[in-house]
Parts: structure tokens; sequence; C-alpha cells
């Protein structure tokens, strides 16, 4: 069907421009984390003059010597860590069991229990009541607060509970015929079974708690706490606000937006380095739950 | 050694009843199978055997003992899947081992049985395999592993060769059948195939709508069908059915069919100008003059060869019927064939409105 | 339970099952199926204290809300919050704001991934397409915080590129970000280099589900891969393409707050500031929290009202649930 042999004059012109267009997207996506990249490692002077297009000026790492010897950057960089594995974890612990459970044709108020979990998808409380039961739980500054306060999300039980569904009654028959007991069947059969399913929610698990950044602002005080995309927000705040920070380093070899950039970049790069994983499996979950948004 | 038992059970899906109180009596070291059209509740009624389904009413009793509220794994069944429900990340070997490991039977005890069910089964060189590297037939017997390597007192099939094509079913059937002659255990399976049925079961159990039709052996059910539709299910082609007219001149009765005369064995209870079914299986038909019998004209319309037999396709009175004919290696002589000749004492006379036969020999085991 | 076996006709129906039996099946599902309840109880847990709860604090958009005395202790005021809010300027303009950032990005975003998804499919050299694939992608996997990062850093009126390469053409620098009505543009337009790829993935999948008879048999017919893009793969995906058309109509409400809150300020509140946002300075930063959440559940209610009729024209539609 798709034979470029067989293809008539105007198809070949046609998957032509296609491939060209699709081209100039893709740079164009990419290009912003060139730039950024280059800034990054270019002299705050040359920054600053808006000579950087695609590759670093006065190539310098003065910038990442700025952030790297920080040493909250490193705090944080520690806590983002905590929150990711930990909260992947808790996640896990909360989200298989629950979607077995609610997969199983026998569990009575199966209904209940689903449209119970669905209805936080459509309703929401909204910040201010979510905040001020926080504060009555005394989870604020807590870094268990952080952790468990957003280990489920309902998206993500719905989609393995699908899945969970797909897989043919007659291998929980199968097992509990042999003896095996629900805790069994699922650890023995249907995680097992569930693999990439399961991968793909904890990629989503890991890059929202990597990213998470809005109620880890709004939730910690204490600097020891915060997460890196706290203190990269703080820094990015903190330099393009600060004038003289701005003026005093004209002549050095790190501005505001180099450090800023340098940051960036640091944060990027665990994602990066994910990534392939991460792609390996998301287009598959995507499509697990039918339809995301 | 177990028997079972099935008394007045039914099943209901919130106010359907799918199985209508049915009551049945299966010996120890029997093979019965369940055979039925499919939405029949023949797997609904193997599922309360093996508790994978709530008895809605009556009970289910194995060695007299009433099962209704046993978990299905203190029932000591086993059942075999028809897409088999292997483990796909277990090795073959786990995947038989897989029950005795639940129920944490000693290490050794586990590996001896394995080794000597998987002999049995000659799975000894694909033990180290996965499913997917398993054929069709090697599956089917790792899922049979699973079932014989807990000793249960009775087995449990439900339509474990529908996945097969159909040369390795009919060796997987015959496997069925030795390996039953081997351990003796108790067998209830499930099948739409009456071939199967046919070849597999010491007693079948015909199924319709939840209700038990007939239970016999194989031959009683193709010689004496309790009813029109045991005998158009039983047999391959079904037994030919045709609406007629009781007649009774100095000879006997006979069955009108338009215009053709069917001579019709010795029935009592039928009445002059009754309606009936006659019944007449394809292979009993002749179509050679028989001595003493009428010949009755047919309209062929199509032979079709099988080799040593042919189907003859034709009709009486615009009502279909199968004709089973030695070739006798040529067909030719077939298509000229204009008349058949019916045994009156293999016919079989139903009633037209209850579909009951009239002509029902003592030994047939008829069901409520 | 009854073992008479008496041969009388069979109810159709099922026969009421007795209390005692009701009781029976109950104690006998509890002891086989107690596992199962296990399993779900935490997560149950975990969504009233987390979830419900907030709702019952709902309540202090109908109270003079005093942390001194807590949700339940406060006096109750009726509307008078909404009423203020209906009055109040700054929140009409959040509304309005909402509305209209969501009706830019459903008019210019909505249609970026199902271009981009039917250009992939065009597209022969797989492992081009592969490349090409894994590239857009990536945006939607980066923070919130480094997006914004980027936008500062590439909108800034000294280093930012956009300004480098608006001075080759002569343009003077501009400060985009403290330009009013510069915030829709730049806001809707990194929303699409962060997410067309990657929303391309559903309808990528859709195409893959055509059958590929329908192209074999219109290559017969001699069609070009034009015509054949405009009358098969168009009209295949066009049931996703509703579906996820009524998603985003349902999530008008759901404006990406986060992003915004790192990319507006003071001079450009008058576009940028949307519901959510509103909430956030009112309440978390200035601390009027039951006015903020009075705010907070106009929007919520809103929300809903618009999910709810989402899902049920895509039952009509598709006679498939959303969720």
């Amino acid at each position: 069907m798709t034979n470029w042999n067989l293809y008539s004059r105007g198809d070949k012109f046609f998957a032509i421009v296609v491939s060209v267009l699709i081209g100039m997207f893709t740079v164009a996506t990419l290009y912003p984390f060139i730039y950024i990249a280059a800034v990054s490692f270019s002299s705050g002077f040359a920054a600053q003059a808006g000579k950087v297009v695609l590759t670093p000026i006065d190539m310098t790492v003065e910038a990442y010597k700025y952030i790297l010897v920080d040493p909250e950057f490193w705090i944080s960089y520690r806590n983002t860590f905590i929150y990711t594995i930990g909260g992947t974890a808790v996640s896990m612990l909360f989200i298989i069991p629950a979607a077995y459970a609610l997969s199983r044709p026998q569990l009575m108020g199966r209904r209940f229990f689903n449209l119970f979990i669905a209805f936080t998808m459509w309703f929401n409380a909204g910040l201010i009541p979510f905040y001020l039961n926080m504060r009555d739980l005394n989870l604020l500054d807590s870094m268990f607060g952080i952790i468990l306060a957003f280990a489920i999300n309902a998206f993500n039980i719905i989609l393995l509970r699908n899945f969970f569904e797909a897989i043919p009654q007659s291998f929980e028959e199968a097992a509990r015929m042999d003896g095996a007991n629900d805790f069994q069947v699922l650890w023995k059969v249907f995680i097992p079974l569930s693999k990439p399913a399961i991968a793909t929610i904890t990629l989503f698990c890991i890059v929202a708690r990597w990213n998470g950044f809005f109620w880890a602002m709004v939730l910690l005080q204490s600097q020891e706490k915060i997460p890196l995309q706290v203190f990269l927000r703080h820094t990015i705040a903190k330099l393009s606000d600060d004038d003289e920070f701005a003026i005093t380093q004209l002549d050095a070899a790190y501005s505001a937006e180099t450090v800023t950039a340098a940051i960036i970049v640091c944060s990027i790069i665990p994602v990066l380095l994910v990534y392939p994983w991460i792609q390996k499996y998301f287009e598959k979950g995507i499509l697990l739950g039918g339809v995301k948004e | 050694m177990s028997s079972v038992t099935l008394s007045d059970v039914e099943k209901y899906y919130g106010p359907l009843r799918v199985v209508h109180g049915i009551n049945l009596e299966i010996e120890s070291q029997e093979f019965v199978v369940l055979v039925g059209p499919s939405g029949c509740g023949k797997s609904t009624t193997l599922r309360m055997i093996a508790g994978l389904e709530e008895i809605s009413a009556g009970t289910v009793a194995v060695d007299e003992k009433v099962m209704n509220r046993v978990a299905p794994k203190d029932r000591d069944v086993a059942m075999v899947f028809q897409n088999y429900a292997l483990y796909p990340h277990l090795k073959v070997f786990e995947n038989i081992a897989f029950g005795l490991r639940i129920r944490k039977e000693p290490k050794e005890h586990i590996d001896k049985t394995v080794r000597e069910v998987s002999e049995i089964l000659g799975l000894t060189p694909y033990l180290d395999r996965r499913p997917a590297e398993l054929s069709g037939g090697q599956r089917q017997r790792v899922a049979m592993g699973r079932a014989i390597v807990r000793h249960p007192k009775v087995f449990l099939f439900d339509e474990p060769l529908s996945n097969l094509d159909a040369q390795l079913r009919t060796q997987m059937r015959a496997e069925i059948k030795r390996l039953h002659k081997r351990l003796g255990v108790t067998s209830v399976y499930v099948t739409h195939d009456q071939v199967e049925a046919m070849t597999l079961a010491d007693r079948i159990v015909v199924m319709n709508d939840g209700n038990i039709e007939q239970v016999g052996t194989p031959m009683e059910l193709f010689t004496n069908p309790a009813n029109q539709f045991v005998a158009g299910f039983i047999g391959s082609p079904p037994m030919n059915q045709f609406e007629g007219t009781v007649s009774a001149n100095a000879d006997g009765l006979f069955a009108s069919v338009g215009n053709a005369s069917i001579a019709l064995p010795e029935v009592n209870n039928v009445q002059h100008g009754q309606a009936v079914i006659v019944g007449i299986r394809p292979e009993h038909i002749s179509i050679h003059p028989v001595d003493g019998l009428p010949s009755i004209p047919i309209a062929l319309d199509l032979v079709e060869p099988l080799g040593s037999e042919a189907l003859l396709h034709a009709s009486i009175d615009n009502q279909p019927l199968i004709i089973k004919a030695e070739t006798h290696g040529d067909i030719e002589h077939l298509n000229s064939v204009s008349e058949l000749y019916a045994p009156t004492d293999l016919i079989k006379v139903f009633d037209k409105d209850t579909g009951a036969v009239i002509n029902s020999h003592p030994t047939g085991r008829i069901a409520s | 339970m009854s073992t008479a076996t008496d041969k009388q006709p069979l109810p159709a129906r099922r026969p009421k099952r007795s209390l005692k039996d009701r009781t029976t099946w109950l104690s006998d599902h509890i002891r086989n199926e107690w596992r199962l309840y296990l399993m779900l109880l935490p997560t149950i847990i975990w969504f009233i204290v987390f979830l419900y709860k907030p709702m019952y604090g709902l309540q202090i958009a109908f109270k003079d809300y005093s942390i001194f005395k807590g949700v339940a202790k406060s006096p109750w005021i009726g509307w008078e919050h909404f009423q203020a809010l209906f009055s109040n300027d700054q929140f009409l303009r959040a509304v309005s704001n909402t509305i209209k950032i969501s009706a830019l990005n459903l008019l210019f975003g909505f249609p970026a991934p199902i271009i981009l998804a039917l250009m992939f499919n065009e597209v022969l050299h797989a492992g081009y397409k592969r490349a090409a694939q894994t590239i857009v992608y990536l945006p939607h996997f980066i923070s919130s915080v480094i997006i914004a990062g980027i936008v500062i850093t590439a909108f800034s009126p000294s280093v930012g590129i956009v300004n480098t390469v608006l001075g080759w053409f002569g343009f003077d620098s501009v400060y985009f970000l403290t330009k009013p009505e510069w915030f829709r543009p730049i806001f809707v337009g990194t929303g699409i280099w962060q997410e067309a790829g990657f929303g391309s993935i559903v309808f990528l999948a859709a195409i893959a589900g055509v059958n590929p008879s329908l192209y074999e048999s219109a290559v017969v017919d001699g069609a070009s891969r034009w015509q054949m893009m405009w009358k098969i793969t168009l009209p295949s995906i066009l049931p996703t393409i509703i579906i996820m058309l009524i998603i985003r109509i349902g999530n008008i409400m759901e404006v990406s707050f986060e992003l915004i809150i790192l990319l507006y300020q003071p001079a450009t509140y008058e576009t940028a500031d949307v519901v959510n946002t509103f909430v956030f300075r009112q309440g978390l930063q200035s601390g009027q929290y039951d006015f903020a959440a009075a705010a907070g559940l106009f929007n919520a209610v809103v929300a809903f009202v618009l999910v709810m009729f989402a899902n049920t024209l895509s039952r009509r539609y598709s006679r498939t649930s959303l969720w």
C-alpha cells in the first residue's frame, strides 16, 4: 500500500511536503531546548547582549558552578527523589489493590464504589477547601503530607481497573480452583499479567511527582523540604526580580538568564534519561483507558 | 472415586432463569458429557459444580456431601478451561505446579508429582518452556496437567478442544479418553460438538434451554432419541424429520407425506389422521429396492461425495432430507437416484405437538 | 435450602429469597471475599479524607469563615460571598478570561494534534517518523516550571531569542510578558508547542485502526494520497475527533493555571487572570478563604455541569461513556 515506487508524481510531492512540514515542527519543538542549553553554556555578557542563537557564545560553565555549589540545589534535588520514589511507591500500594478489587464482578457495591471514585474526576472541591483540609490534618509543611495527599488519582485507578477487567475471567477462576485467595490471585497472576499497564501507571506517577510544583509551593514552607521544581521557581523569580544581580553581573561570566538556563538543564537531564523507557510504555498507556484527558 | 449428584439445580441471572431445575446422577469413574447448543445452560451447570457460579436453588453434591456453600478450592475438583488459562509468565513446570505451590505442598512432593504428570502427558521435554513457545496441543496438555496434578475427585472440562484445529481435536480427543481410562477419575465434560460427545462419553446429557432433554449412552441416544430435539442434535448429519399424517390399511400403519407414503412401525397410541413427525437417519435409508418396502419418490437436489460415502440432498414433498449412500468408488450412479426405501423398524415417530417420541424403546432413559 | 422434589411447574421468575437465605449468602460472601474489601478500604478512606472531606469544607463559601472557629462553627451568611463575587470586576474579568483562553485553545490547540497525526500518517520513512514522534512527545513530560523558565528566557527583552530575531528585521525589542495583548497568544502557543505532539497519539491510534483494505481498494480505484487522507482517514477518525472535542468542551473551565501563575504578572492580569488564579490569589495569598472558596465553588459547579453535559453527549454519540 505505502510503496514509494507505486506513488504517482503528485503523491510523491505530497509526501515530501508533509515530511518537510513534520521536520519543521520537530525542529521547532526541539529548538527551545537547544537554545536553553546554549544559553546555559554562554557567558553572562554574551547572553545579555542577545547573541546566543544556536550554540554557546564564549563557552563557559560558570552558570553551572553557581548552581552546583548551592547546597539548597542539592537538597531540593534529593527531596525530589524522595517525593518521586516514595510517592510512586505509596501510589502503587493504594492503586493496585483497589483497581483489582474494583475489577472483580463479585465485589458488592461495585457500581457505587466506581462512581464514588470517578465522581472526583468531575467535581472537585477546589484549592481552598483542599488547603484548609490539609491544615486541619496538620499536613502543612510536611513531606509525608505531600507524599500521601497526592498518592491517588481516579484516572490511574480506572486505567488499571480497565486493564484488569480485560484479563479473561478464567485466569482468576483457574487460580481460585487451585486454592489461591485474592491476595495470591493478584500477586501471582494479575500483577505479572499486567506488567505493561503497571509500568505505564508507574511512569505516569513518576512524571507527575517529578514535575509536581503547585502544591509543593503552597504547602511547604521549609527550605529543606522543597522539591527541585519549587527551588527552580524561587531561583527564577529571585533572579528575574533582582535587577541588581543583572546589572552588577553584566560583565561577569554568568547572568540571571544563564543561571536559570543551567538550572533548567539540570532538572531536565533526569527526565531525558528515563524518557526512552517512558516512551516505550506511555503510548500503550494512553490507549489503555480508551480516551485520556 | 467420587460421584456427583445434581438435585433440582436452578440458576438465575437476575430474573432470568438459565438452568431450570435439573437432576443428574453421575457415578464414580464415569465420563459424562453435557452437550447442547450454545446458551443451553451446560457451561453454567459445569461452573456450578466447580463452585464458580452460585447455585440459585437445589443442591450439588460430591460423594453425597452438599457443596453449595463450599468454596471452589475446597471442593477438590479441577477444571480445564476453554482458553486453558495458562499463566504466560510461568514456565510449564510452574504452571503445572501452581496449585501445589499455593497449597504449600513440600517441595520434593511437588517436584515428584509434576514430573510424573508431565511424563504421563509427554510434556517432560517442555517443562522449561513458557506457554507462548508451545503448540496448541501442548498447551492443552499443560492445562490438563494442571488439573491432574492435584489428584482431584472430579475433573471438569469446559469445551477444552474448541480452540484446536480439526485434526488436533481428533487426536486430543483420543488422548483425553485414554487418560480417563488410565486415571479413572469421574469427569464432566462440556461441549457443543456432538461428535466429541459421542466419542468421549460413557453417558451423554443432552441439554436445551436450561433443561435436560435426554440422558443416555451414546448408542442409546443414537438409536432411541427421546424427542425431536435429541434426534436433530445427535448424529451427523442428524436425523431427517418430515411432517406426515397417519393412516392405516391392511398392511399396517403409514404416514402420508405429500404423495408419498412411508410405512411406520407398530405404534400403539396414534390415531388415524393424526399429524406426526416421521424421523429416519440418513444412514438407515436405502436407495436400492428392499423386499416388502414401498418405494418413496424423491427429488434429488445435489450429491456431495465424501469418499467411501456420499451425501444426497433431496426432498420429499418439498421437505428436505439427506441420504447417506455408499459410493463404491463412483458417484455417477447416485445422480440418477429418484426413490428411496425406509426400513420400517428404524423409523421414529414423534408427537407433532410435544416433540416426544411415540415409539420409544423401553431401554431409553428419559429425563423429566 | 429446600430440597423438595415434587414436580411442580417451576416459576418463571426467581422466587424471593428469604431473609435467612440472604443472611447465609452474605456471611458466605464475607467469609470468601473479605480480602477484596480489605484491598479497597485504604483507597476509600483516602478518597474520604482527601477529596470528600474538602467537599464538606466547601460550606465556608456560605459562611463567615474564621480560622479559629473552624469550618463547622463559623456562622452562616448565605449568599453574601456570591453577591460580592458578581459585583467584583476582577472576578468577572477572570470568568471572561477563562472562557476566552479556553476558546483560543479550542480554536488553535484542538486541530493541531489532528493535523499532526494526519501528517505523521503520510510520512513513509519509518525511522524518520519514529524520531520525529519521539521529539514532539517530549515537551509533554517537562514540568510547567521549566516550560515557564524557557518561555521567560526566550521572550526576555535583553537575552531572548525572540527579540534577537526581531532585531534582525529591524524591530524594536518588546518586553512581551508585560504586554497584556501578548499574553494569550504566548500562552496558547506554548500549549500547542507542549501538547500537540502528545495529543496526536490518540488520533494516530485511531488511524492505525482504520481497515487497510479501505486504502487498498482506493489505490485500485486510482485515488491519490491526498484524496485518501480526506476521503478515508479523516472520516474514519471522525468519531475520535468528536469524542475528544466533547471532552475539551467539558473542560472549558480547566485552564492550566499552574502555567499562568508562573507566567503572569500584575501588568498582564487584565488578560491572564483566570478563575483559578483569582482563587489562588484571593485565598492562598490574601487569606480570604471564604470568599475565594465561593469563587472556586462557582468554577467547580460550572465545570461539573459542563462535564455532565459532555458525557451525555458522548454517550449519545458513541454509546460508550468516557468513564
